[in-house]
């Protein structure tokens, strides 16, 4: 039975699994999922199963619902994928699998390692565990990379063009020679923020010289951007989206 | 960007052998270190393959830049990051050569942990649980994803981070040095800014000390070499189960002259005395104050 793993940040909140009956996810208390944020619409979205495939479907929320970056209105999901509502993320995940084998329950397991030995899983339960990892690697790949590029629009401010796309590991927000989003002016900082893609194409906001505001918010570590999400750091105030 | 760093590996007070190895080379802005594993002398030698490879790799490709690229060129990172990746890449290859030929059908292995600073910009490449760190201001940061079970298994969100803690499964890899004749190397870039501090680690240190207690010990040291010698005391002083390996790397601080002292005091807090003077009646008389100590020095 699949299951649904809310998460805020790195932090599990709730695991919810998906029977016959729906799960509706929103702000509302009524919700199987309640996510308690002005960001999360009172009821926003369901997750059902119809003909044996589990679906996703936006109740029209204000902010929407999206699969591994990319906004949807009804989606059919398959373990592994991300769905993102507000900040927080539900992952799909298939209750089966490793769960025995991660939680460590009464089947002793040959991987597990002598006293503080580094040891490799051995070779057929690393190749299987690689094959899932590398599965759910790829469908957190396939949207944003089929052909929405993420790019950087500039709403407010003095930069050396209107809009930037992300083509890059590293993006410096700065006068420095090596920064993609140049500034102009005097009191331009050389490196006034940064952002990271990583390797799942998640893309974070950092602090460099300054410390910028997400949403309006001044973040204190990096942070996950999403589409839509207003960045403003040394007076210039950016949009990140994913541009078709 | 000049660079202060130190470097400290210690057997710990548990295991009777050092399976770590590093390789600090400030002339090529180079800092690599290796946790080997497969028991015996076979730990101790994938390590050094693994850094000695990349080392070398780096070197004549700087004297060669025809040397090719072992699995090919990246795009959207800096040629000095794809020769970072290729060096590891061949590093796998070597170690793999050596397991085959010396331990044949047991896992010998070693996980690796480079950076490399060029300009501004610092590239980072790696496989396994050794990890990167940055200190900028408040945070602490951790660079790289492990490459292990537990680690693997909280991005799925199958575990929660106390679960993980408290896992036997803990050093369980799912990528290594050696283990295949080919390896996915995770790649990164960041910016450098003068008030970073970059520290590589073993997984001996972060078992033994807590975020908390590092950066303790990274802000109150002035030396990158004394702040790599109190994290391996600490860590040993903590049980030291396992061996402990660290390297410490910040820009070094330049030559403070009267122009020196200006720019740091402009830098460091640019912003705050900005919002002063737009408060306060205008710039110039800010600048004003500013004349004697400029003239002094």
């Amino acid at each position: 039975m699949p299951k649904l793993v809310l998460k805020f940040q790195n932090s599990v909140l709730k695991e919810v699994p998906v029977g016959r009956n729906e799960v509706s996810i929103g702000r509302s208390p009524e919700n199987g999922i309640m996510i308690d944020n002005p960001a999360v619409s009172h009821f926003h979205a369901r997750v059902f199963n119809e003909d044996g495939r589990l679906m996703l479907e936006d109740f029209g929320s204000l902010n929407g619902t999206f699969v591994n970056g990319q906004r949807v209105k009804m989606v059919a999901l398959k373990a592994g994928d991300s769905v993102g509502i507000g900040k927080h993320t539900i992952v799909i995940s298939e209750s089966r699998d490793l769960d025995g084998f991660a939680m460590g329950s009464d089947k002793p397991t040959q991987a597990a390692p002598k006293l503080n030995e580094t040891v490799m899983l051995d070779t057929k339960e690393r190749r299987e565990f690689l094959q899932k990892v590398a599965a759910v690697g790829e469908s957190a790949q396939v949207a944003p990379a089929r052909l929405k590029v993420p790019t950087l629009i500039v709403r407010r401010g003095r930069t050396d063009q209107t809009e930037y796309m992300l083509n890059d590991k590293l993006t410096v927000i700065g006068k420095s020679a090596m920064a993609t989003v140049k500034l102009k002016g005097w009191f331009a900082p050389k490196a006034a923020a940064q952002i990271n893609r990583r390797e799942d194409r998640s893309y974070y906001i950092g602090g460099a010289d300054k410390v910028p505001s997400v949403n309006g918010n001044p973040i204190t570590q990096p942070t996950q951007l999403s589409s839509g999400d207003v960045i403003e750091v040394a007076g210039i105030q950016l949009e990140f989206v994913y541009r078709d | 960007m000049e660079l202060d760093y130190g470097a400290r590996s210690d057997t710990g007070c548990v295991r009777e052998n050092n399976e770590d190895s590093y390789r600090a080379s400030p002339e090529m802005k180079l800092f690599v270190l290796s946790d080997g594993m497969g028991g015996l002398e076979c730990g101790e030698v994938a390590s050094r393959v693994a850094v000695d490879t990349i080392v070398e790799h780096c070197r004549r490709a700087d004297s060669n830049s025809a040397l090719p690229l072992s699995g090919g060129h990246m795009n959207g990172v800096s040629e000095t990051t794809n020769r970072l990746a290729s060096a590891v890449r061949v590093a796998n290859a070597a170690v793999h050569a050596v397991a085959q030929a010396s331990a044949p059908g047991k896992a010998m292995g070693a996980t690796v942990v480079a950076v490399r600073f060029a300009g501004e910009r610092m590239s980072l490449a790696h496989v396994g649980d050794s990890r990167a760190y940055r200190l900028r201001g408040e945070d602490f940061e951790q660079l790289t994803c492990d490459h292990s079970f537990v680690a693997e298994q909280m991005r799925q969100g199958r575990m929660t981070v106390e679960q993980a803690g408290s896992s036997p499964l803990q050093n369980v890899l799912v990528r290594a040095l050696g283990i295949d004749a080919a390896v996915d190397v995770d790649v990164s870039e960041e910016l450098v800014l003068e008030t970073d501090t970059v520290l590589l680690c073993t997984d001996g240190v972060t078992r033994e000390l807590s975020d908390a207690q590092i950066t303790r010990v990274l802000r109150e040291t002035e030396e990158a070499q004394e702040a790599a010698d109190r994290v391996v005391e600490l860590a040993k002083q903590a049980g030291g189960g396992d061996n402990i390996t660290v390297i410490v790397v910040r820009p070094a601080a330049r030559p403070v002259g009267a122009f020196g002292r200006l720019g740091k005091w402009f830098r460091e807090s640019a912003w705050q005395k900005t919002a002063t003077w737009t408060n306060g009646n205008n710039v110039w008389s800010a600048v004003g104050v500013l004349r004697p100590s400029f003239s002094e020095g």
